[in-house]
């Protein structure tokens, strides 16, 4: 498969993950979301990487997994906190104590 | 160190320690006349020490003993010492000041007995700290040094002022008193701060060049002008006699006020470098001897006279020193110290026999107060300059100094105040002492022996200080030498025709009217255009630049705080809308930036 199909194919998880998470109201949704478009760049790294010829992308997503992986264990706690403050399913619509 | 230093420092810390010692046991101090006492001990171990001191540097005249530490460090050197500084000149003084303040002290002993126990305390560590405040501007190597303790004696006489502070006319007048030296004090502080610039030091002996010294002894030569009570920042003297009787002989007759005369003969060798300043001095001194003069002519107040004496007598100092005589400026110094004191002291005494300070009052007060009598002539007589006193060598010194140096209408203003000088002094005499018994007088009686020593202990160098003279001018390498000629012929000439007058006028017992061609003066006195002068200069410069000063801060110091504050707090306010709490708006505004971002990106 030449470039520009991966680079295609990450470009449309990508959109697909902006959409999840532009539209969907339910935090873990969102958080789905969100890892889709994490995972868009994951691919264009390692296509990149390939193309180059080198290891450096592969590397580079390896660090960014970790990072997310990191980024969804905060996202879930926060899920869960709110689930026991609120006692319902979580909207993020309705938490906006802090806005000015 | 040496013996003189050891005692210099005996003489300086006793006081200090009984000071701080009664301020620091309110117990002790409250008791009254326990702290009394120790006061009195700790000012006759200080006089000890300073007679002995005296009697060394007698014995070796042109010692000139210096020793000093560091005080402020200062890239390696030291940007000034701490430290005592013994040669005549503050020998002399340091003798003089104790001996006054120990009479003092004593006198007010029974002077004071009827004061409250906590009051008693209070008056006598005030008492003791003074002598230390007013040493350690005697005995300072150098004018920083010099300059805290003469601010330190300018507390003291605020607080003794203020003594009776319950009283409103004693309060107005130890603040009156404050803000006239305070004010003319910023002179000294200005010339320190000259004389570092240009010398880097603060030494009294530096040669700053011609132009810097004139300016320096100008700003000195003020805040000599406030301290030691010159035309026109004299009018706070009068007012000070609102304080005890006693404190009016220690600080504002005999060494206080003298303070700025003895700045003037440390500071001699930048004065002598500065011709304009001397000829100002000249000028004020002179003026402020008739001035004064004139004045106590037609004061009531039996202290008032004094007080206008002094300002009087302190002319004539400061203008001897003007014309150059060091030693006629000093000396005169010196005897005015004890006959000033003396006179106070005696005045004091009456003062507590008539319990009333208005001449009216008193009147043939020989008749119940022998003792008192005669050494208020004996101070009187000296003070006028009468052959033989201590008060005439000093007197004829100066008039002597004056004629020498070529200034002729002063040295005769000078010769008229020493004819007012006998004149108002023969009428306190004639009215007060002699004449027919006054109702008041009826039950006065002399004081207990605390108030009759010092009177004796004083009237002994008010009478024979004179014929020390020579050995004084010793310790300066100078001759003396008492010249009876013409000069000194009419001098007390007219101090014995000023006696005289007096003597026509109020010999047989006429009531103190006031003379009529001194009563537009007297009404001049009364007015106190002076001080209205100042109020007014008080409200127009005083006030306006305070307002001035006060518009500058609250609209535009403050305004640029309050601007900045409000500016932040506007926009802060503005801001808040753009945090709506919406996830989805984030989303929508990071996705937007992106989308820009990359279009821009793309097409540039």
């Amino acid at each position: 498969m030449p470039l520009a199909a991966w680079v295609i194919l990450a470009a449309a998880l990508f959109s697909i993950g902006l959409y999840g998470v532009t539209s969907r109201r339910g935090a873990i949704g969102i958080l789905l979301s969100v890892e889709l478009m994490a995972n868009a760049v994951n691919l264009l790294f390692i296509s990149f990487g390939r193309y180059r010829g080198d290891h450096l992308g592969q590397v580079f997503t390896l660090f960014a997994v970790a990072l997310t992986v990191a980024e969804v264990v905060i996202g879930l706690a926060l899920v869960i906190l709110l689930h026991r403050v609120r006692r319902s399913d979580v909207r993020v619509d309705e938490v906006k104590e802090l806005h000015g | 160190m040496s013996l003189p230093i050891e005692l210099a420092l005996v003489a300086l810390f006793t006081p200090a320690a009984m000071a701080v010692i009664l301020a620091l046991v309110p117990p002790l101090r409250r008791t009254g006349r326990p702290a009394a006492w120790l006061s009195v001990l700790a000012a006759s171990i200080s006089l000890g020490a300073s007679v002995w001191l005296f009697a060394d540097q007698l014995g070796h005249p042109s010692r000139d003993l210096l020793e000093s530490v560091r005080w402020l460090p200062h890239a390696g050197a030291a940007m000034a010492n701490v430290g005592l500084r013994i040669d005549g000149i503050s020998a002399g003084m340091t003798l003089v000041v104790t001996l006054v303040a120990f009479c003092v002290q004593v006198f007010s002993l029974d002077y004071m007995r009827s004061e409250p126990a906590a009051d008693l305390g209070r008056y006598f560590t005030y008492h003791s700290f003074f002598i230390f405040s007013m040493l350690l501007l005697v005995l300072a190597p150098n004018l920083l040094q010099l300059f805290f303790g003469w601010e330190l004696v300018g507390l003291t006489s605020y607080l003794l002022i203020g003594f009776y502070f319950k009283k409103p006319s004693a309060a107005k007048a130890a603040v009156k008193a404050f803000w006239v030296t305070k004010l003319a004090d910023t002179g000294l502080l200005l010339a320190l701060v000259v004389l570092y610039t240009h010398t880097g030091g603060f030494e009294w002996t530096s040669h700053p060049g011609a132009e810097v010294a004139t300016i320096i002894t100008l700003l000195l030569f003020v805040a000599v002008m406030g301290k030691s009570a010159q035309f026109p920042l004299h009018v706070w003297l009068p007012d000070a006699m609102e304080g005890p009787t006693p404190v009016s002989a220690l600080l504002h007759a005999a060494t206080m006020v003298a303070a700025g005369v003895y700045l003037i003969v440390r500071t001699n060798p930048l004065f002598a470098q500065a011709e304009f300043t001397r000829e100002v001095m000249v000028w004020i001194g002179s003026f402020t001897a008739v001035f004064a003069a004139v004045i106590a002519c037609v004061q009531t107040d039996i202290k008032k006279v004094l007080a206008y004496s002094t300002c009087s007598q302190l002319g004539y100092m400061v203008a001897a020193l003007g014309a150059g005589s060091v030693m006629g400026g000093y000396f005169h110094l010196t005897t005015h110290a004890f006959f000033k004191a003396l006179l106070f002291l005696a005045a004091g005494s009456v003062i507590h026999a008539v319990h009333s300070n208005e001449m009216s009052d008193m009147g043939g007060l020989w008749k119940r107060m022998k003792l008192t009598t005669i050494v208020f002539v004996i101070g009187s007589v000296s003070l006028a300059g009468i052959p033989g006193l201590a008060g005439f060598f000093s007197k004829d010194l100066i008039l002597e100094g004056m004629l020498e140096s070529g200034h002729t209408v002063p040295w005769l203003m000078l010769l008229g105040a020493a004819f007012l000088t006998a004149f108002y002094m023969g009428r306190v005499l004639f009215t007060a002492f002699f004449g027919e018994l006054s109702e008041k007088a009826k039950h006065a009686h002399e004081g207990g022996w605390e108030m009759q020593l010092p009177l004796v202990l004083l009237a002994i160098p008010a009478l024979g200080a004179g014929y020390f003279a020579s050995r004084f001018a010793g310790m300066w390498h100078l001759e003396y030498e008492l010249h009876l000629n013409l000069e000194a012929g009419a001098a007390s000439g007219l101090a014995i025709l000023g006696f005289a007058v007096a003597y026509v006028m109020y010999g047989r017992g006429a009531p103190v009217a006031t003379p009529a061609i001194l009563r537009p003066i007297a009404k001049l006195a009364a007015s106190g255009v002076l001080d209205r002068f100042y109020e007014g200069l008080y409200r127009v410069l005083g006030l306006k630049l305070a307002g001035a000063v006060g518009f500058f801060d609250r609209y535009v110091v403050d305004g640029l705080m309050n601007l900045s504050g409000y500016l932040a707090l506007t926009a802060g306010q503005k801001l808040r809308r753009l945090q709506s709490g919406n996830v989805r708006d984030y989303v929508f505004v990071v996705a937007f930036a992106i989308f820009a971002l990359s279009a821009f990106g793309i097409l540039r």
